[in-house]
């Protein structure tokens, strides 16, 4: 689906201030999966709901040639994350409902406008998707640098993993001992003493 | 791929999916026909009259043999296994890394996991894999950290490294041997450890149970619950379990 997607993409075509049909139907589609997420009553819908809007962050992340983290999101956030929860529903109590959308609480539903519109202001001083102008990639001192002098300093072809376990190597062990903390956290939460 | 895989078996216990739904009829027939343990995430137990779908059955495996399922993780969990490992390991020269490979491997067990039964996955992977794997992560990482350390040099400084190479290699060891196996290890556990629930009686779906059941003593629902939790394992079909064994 997503090599599908990357080839479907005008690859060599400027992307700023385009939006094709393919990017458009995907950010439809992640919005619809967001509504419904939050309005679905039925918790084993709204599971399976946010694992769609999971992989269509993922796809979209894909288009943006983000693929570290595409394939972040597609395994973590739309693989672990959903057969855990829906684990999770199977140890638990499952309302059955006869409505099958929440009723919107108006008051929180205004204030999320608010902040919504509020966001959308701030659109026109952002720089376009793409391009080379936007100060987080023109920055000599930091992208530029790290794109420039990656391979020399560590031999490794894939910048992000660079900064990831290299330059930024002490905060990613940090990041390593809040996943194992997490192991024993469940463990403690449970009152077990092992895992199988 | 493995999101997909997982989505699709839930909606296949279920109703809701439409797209799944011969998947549905199939699970549904075998797990009310044969399989008295059966049940899963689904609406085919009629609910009851305070409008609850009965959860004291749920607090077994949520676990139906499907026809469908078996075949299809069969085929489709060698390849995502491989690709995890590839992610892992390739993961200096392409996108990827620890962090994505080692959730790819723990997916490859979630699905074998439905396919083949929780239990009998839990006894195919001993404790100690899953400890040994999350611990020795850990240990890996803070040892790769702590060797230029006593060489004199900071923490993870990886150039001080007896090996050739030792930038690429020393971080190719902290994403494969660290990160990887830390984040294998501990999303299986986390699954095996969510899938087993509460150790004691004490636990919120116990007394929910509790309240739930009017006309029942303590007295049967301890023993009911007991009883249950026992029969999780010699209660996994045979097949799925030897099937779960091989693999």
């Amino acid at each position: 689906m997503t090599g599908a997607l990357a080839s479907a993409a005008p690859l060599g075509a400027p992307v700023v201030a385009q939006v094709t049909a393919i990017e458009a139907s995907l950010f439809v589609f992640v919005v619809l999966t967001a509504l419904f997420t939050a309005l679905a009553r039925d918790v084993l819908a709204a599971v399976i709901i946010f694992g769609a809007y999971s992989l269509g962050m993922a796809a979209l992340y894909t288009f943006y040639r983000a693929p570290d983290v595409a394939m972040t999101e597609a395994a973590i956030s739309a693989g672990v994350t959903t057969v855990l929860l829906l684990l999770t529903l199977a140890k638990t109590t499952r309302l059955d409902h006869e409505a099958a959308f929440e009723s919107v609480n108006l008051p929180a539903a205004g204030a999320a406008g608010l902040l919504f519109a509020g966001l959308m202001l701030t659109m026109g001083d952002i720089p376009a998707v793409g391009s080379a102008d936007a100060p987080i990639w023109s920055n000599p001192d930091v992208t530029q640098w790290y794109i420039a002098e990656t391979y020399a300093e560590t031999h490794v072809e894939n910048t992000v993993m660079a900064v990831l376990a290299a330059f930024r190597g002490f905060d990613t062990f940090g990041e390593a001992v809040v996943v194992f903390a997490a192991g024993i956290a469940a463990l403690i939460v449970l009152h077990r003493e092992v895992f199988a | 791929m493995s999101g997909t895989d997982a989505g699709g078996d839930a909606d296949a216990g279920s109703d809701t999916g439409a797209a799944a739904d011969t998947d549905a009829a199939e699970a549904g027939d075998t797990a009310g026909s044969e399989f008295a343990s059966g049940g899963g995430f689904g609406r085919d137990r009629p609910p009851r009259s305070d409008g609850r779908l009965d959860s004291e059955r749920r607090q077994g495996s949520p676990y139906t043999e499907s026809q469908v399922i078996m075949p299809t993780v069969k085929i489709v969990a060698p390849f995502a296994f491989t690709y995890g490992l590839f992610v892992t390991f390739h993961g200096a020269g392409s996108p990827g890394g620890g962090f994505q490979g080692g959730a790819i491997v723990a997916a490859v067990v979630f699905m074998i996991a439905f396919a083949f039964g929780i239990e009998a996955t839990r006894q195919w992977l001993a404790n100690t894999v899953v400890v040994a794997l999350a611990v020795g992560g850990a240990l890996v990482f803070a040892g790769i950290g702590l060797v230029p350390v006593a060489l004199g040099g900071a923490f993870l400084q990886y150039e001080l490294l007896p090996i050739p190479d030792p930038v690429k290699y020393g971080m190719e060891g902290v994403e494969i041997l660290g990160i990887g196996t830390i984040v294998a290890g501990v999303l299986i556990g986390l699954f095996l450890v969510l899938a087993k629930g509460f150790s004691d009686a004490g636990g919120f779906a116990d007394a929910d149970a509790f309240d739930d059941e009017v006309g029942e003593g303590p007295g049967t629902e301890e023993g009911d619950e007991s009883t249950d939790d026992g029969a999780t394992e010699p209660g996994t079909p045979g097949p799925a379990a030897t099937d779960g064994g091989e693999r």
